[in-house]
């Protein structure tokens, strides 16, 4: 193997005509498969402890003593209801320097608040209120904050339980609620004329909801191989064949190999299983895309971060999350080797990939959404859910509106009309 | 209507032309499509059921140690395919379904 410049062509052709030595079947590794895998791997996983510092119940304002705090999404930055006093929480970049040292990762790192869900774990947990002693129930599907009935103190849940509800971070609330209207109005009125009546009658984006969304952040050192051939075209003309022109291209063959060091940072999969899940039933895809989040900006978890929006608990775990983090890897892999490729103009066929996995780490996190959802009635007990989705960081918005079919089939039979035409009169001048 | 009409006929028809395919006969043939194509543009358009997040080039991620050989097999006359049969250099295989 030859070290070169990888942004250079190869050397020009020697004569020898020589088979591509590396295009071997390995039984190990079929033809254009990944095989991932986790190579000498540490007995276990290791665990940082990202609730060290976090504490349940009561959550003071430092300066008046409130439990009445919140996000300001304007500074980013925590404030007190009741003396507006506001106060910044460390990035987990800065606290546990998740963007440093990928090189340097082997086997499974995480956080403790990426551990596996213990099943029996409760899913409603029962706080004794600091203030008055009353029994205060925070439901952990929905929320890890909840209001005492009796004393009016808000009650944090910030310590880990195995059960998914306290991730390791929590990025916050960007873009507010009006930005967020003002762009599903936009993104819904670009799309009427063939809506659905029914939707257009009940679409009404001040229904939108703050949800943060459970989200697995991974950082992955990896070094992958690539095996296979690539073409350079060297000329193109046409011939004739019968009576008609038909272009032919000359290409000249290379056996290449690619092979490099893969450090990966943030690559991020949903972690909720109903969002993972890819139905009729539900436009998960629209949540998908608005991805990615700039979780560099990522905070310590802490429940304040949530007082007026929704969460969704996580309800997968790392076993169940590695094999697509794997095939993204070996995405990313494939996708990297492309700049080096550039040579080959007509493309490359690997024949034999490797992408090993040579450490990792997990961070759980609670990503910020806008999300405008409208259940269609389909009839017939058919139904289907409908999202317009926000991305509270970055603005970027997806969506999916139900369709006035019978206009669009209409439309589409005078589209068919005229388009009949055209060809005709094609046909006839051509 | 009319104008979205016409706008979908005619990237039907850029479409073709793209493919390399110079034949007016062809692009006829492509507006005898034209209403399949007519409510696929708009089906997508409305429903994005393609839309996905493009993990492969929107994560951040660095190679080191680039380490390539490219060697001279032979030379191919004649094909008739204007790229390389097989070619999986862009393949997305991490895609959740």
């Amino acid at each position: 193997m030859t070290d070169t410049d990888p942004n250079s062509g190869p050397v020009p052709a020697p004569e020898a005509v020589s088979p591509p030595e590396a295009v071997v079947n390995d039984a190990t590794a079929p033809a254009g498969g990944v095989l991932p895998g986790l190579v000498e791997e540490p007995s276990g996983p290791q665990t940082f402890r990202t609730d060290a510092a976090a504490k349940d119940g009561l959550n003071k304002c430092a300066r008046c003593g409130s439990t009445d705090v919140a996000l300001n999404p304007a500074t980013g930055k925590l404030r007190c209801a009741f003396c507006r006093f506001e106060w910044d929480t460390v990035t987990m970049n800065e606290a546990f320097g998740l963007d440093q040292g990928i090189g340097e990762l082997r086997g499974v790192v995480m956080g403790s608040g990426s551990a596996d869900i213990v099943p029996s774990t409760d899913v409603v947990v029962t706080f004794k209120c600091g203030a008055c002693g009353a029994e205060v129930v925070i439901d952990t599907d929905h929320s890890t904050q909840a209001r005492c009935h009796w004393c009016r103190n808000v009650l944090s849940m910030n310590q880990q339980i195995p059960n998914g509800a306290v991730p390791d971070m929590v990025l916050p609330f960007r873009i507010p609620k009006a930005e967020a209207v003002k762009k599903i109005a936009e993104f819904v009125g670009k799309r009427k004329f063939y809506a659905h009546p029914r939707f257009k009658a009940e679409f009404n984006p001040e229904n939108v909801m703050g949800i943060y969304l459970p989200y697995m952040v991974v950082d992955v050192n990896a070094h992958a191989r690539f095996e296979g051939q690539g073409e350079h075209q060297t000329r193109s003309y046409t011939v004739k064949v019968g009576d008609r022109h038909e272009r032919r291209y000359d290409a000249d063959l290379y056996a290449v190999t690619r092979e490099f060091d893969l450090h990966v940072n943030d690559l991020t999969v949903e972690s909720s299983s109903e969002k993972l899940s890819r139905t009729s039933s539900a436009t998960n895809n629209i949540i998908n895309s608005i991805m990615p989040f700039d979780v560099e900006n990522a905070v310590a978890y802490d429940s304040n971060y949530l007082s007026g929006y929704t969460s969704e608990r996580r309800d997968t775990n790392l076993d169940q999350l590695s094999p697509l983090v794997h095939a993204q890897t070996g995405d990313i892999a494939r996708h990297q080797a492309i700049p080096s490729l550039a040579f080959y103009d007509r493309g490359v066929r690997w024949d034999r990939e490797r992408v090993d996995v040579i450490g990792q780490r997990w961070v759980s996190a609670y990503l910020p959404v806008w999300l405008y959802s409208y259940h269609q009635d389909k009839g017939g007990g058919r139904s289907q859910l409908h999202y317009v989705a926000v991305n509270a960081r970055t603005g970027e918005t997806m969506g999916s509106v139900p369709i006035n079919q019978a206009r669009l089939i209409t439309a589409s039979a005078v589209a068919q009309v005229f388009g009949t035409i055209l060809a005709i009169l094609i046909f006839l001048v051509g | 209507m009319l104008e979205i009409t016409t706008e979908a006929l005619v990237a039907a028809a850029q479409v073709m032309a793209s493919e390399g395919d110079d034949d007016a006969r062809s692009i006829g043939l492509v507006f005898l499509l034209a209403g399949p194509i007519f409510y696929w543009v708009i089906y997508m358009r409305y429903r994005n059921s393609d839309k996905r997040h493009h993990h492969e080039l929107e994560t951040e991620a660095k190679i080191h140690d680039l380490q390539q050989t490219d060697e001279f097999v032979q030379a191919r006359k004649g094909l008739t395919s204007s790229s390389m049969k097989g070619a999986n250099y862009k393949d997305v295989r991490g895609t959740v379904r």
